[in-house]
């Protein structure tokens, strides 16, 4: 058996809290796409550098 | 040649009731004439936000280019097979990408109250597919074809007796969940995701809450 397929078998761990109840798995990737959702927000787009010519075909 | 050509080009657009005509007048009507393939957007697209329906749009592709590999191979074959693992494991972290990249853009699109400017229609059909997208996965789920799928087929089965569909959608039977996950409703997402595109391009993208105020 793989040390991997041993991770993969082992029981995951849980957060307990009043009702919820959620694996510390679930939580992080719920983490990790709330994060990549502000990152989305706040960090700036690239753009290119608008041609003078170009702006009267903007829609 | 040419007389005869104008003279077929004149009886089609003279005939109402040519259904070939009326169609093809539906279908360029569909999108305002040139939005189908936009070479540039409205200067507020210029957001990572933006970007994730096109991820999802993406990572759809890669599921439906995995699947068809796997369908290839059939049910069993990403058992005995490592390329079989490789293509199943491919097909399993673009659905995960799928569904990450579309939540996402559902919690955008929601923030920025996007079915303003008559999208209401777009935003019911995204919804549709979010609500699609979940039943495909789950009867991916249980075409596993391992103790896996058995074990959530037994699990499953309870739930979709208590809405009364038990007789109709059989969770514990593999080769109409397979069929329900390789035909019926791949072609429900992707009729949908078809439609969800052509409203996007035919009322475009919705403008920031701000934008519109100051308008």
């Amino acid at each position: 058996m793989s040390a991997l397929s041993i991770v993969a078998g082992a029981p995951g761990k849980y957060i307990s809290w009043g009702v919820i109840q959620i694996s510390v798995a679930n939580l992080a990737i719920i983490g990790a796409m709330v994060l990549l959702f502000i990152l989305a927000l706040v960090v700036p787009f690239p753009t290119h550098d608008e041609q003078p010519e170009q702006e009267g075909r903007t829609q | 040649m040419t007389a005869r050509t104008d003279e077929l080009t004149s009886l089609e657009t003279d005939d109402p009731g040519n259904w070939t005509t009326r169609l093809r007048g539906r279908i360029e009507g569909l999108v305002p004439a040139g939005q189908a393939l936009p070479a540039r957007q409205p200067v507020y697209v210029a957001s990572w936000i933006y970007i994730f329906g096109v991820l999802t749009l993406t990572s759809l592709v890669v599921v439906i280019a995995s699947g068809c590999v796997l369908a290839l191979g059939g049910v069993q074959w990403w058992h005995v097979s490592s390329l079989g693992h490789y293509v199943n494991s491919v097909h399993l972290w673009s659905v995960e990408l799928f569904f990450g990249f579309m939540v996402v853009h559902l919690w955008g699109k929601f923030w920025m109250a996007a079915w303003r400017g008559k999208r209401a229609l777009t935003w019911i059909s995204g919804m549709m597919l979010f609500g699609i997208s979940i039943g495909t996965s789950f009867t991916g789920f249980l075409s596993q074809s391992n103790f896996s799928s058995q074990w959530i087929g037994a699990e499953g089965k309870d739930g979709i007796n208590s809405i009364g569909a038990g007789a109709f959608f059989n969770v514990l039977n593999p080769g109409q969940m397979l069929l329900w996950h390789v035909v019926l409703l791949p072609l429900g997402v992707g009729l949908l995701t078809l439609l969800h595109i052509i409203l996007v391009r035919r009322r475009g993208v919705v403008p920031p809450l701000d934008a519109e105020l100051e308008g």
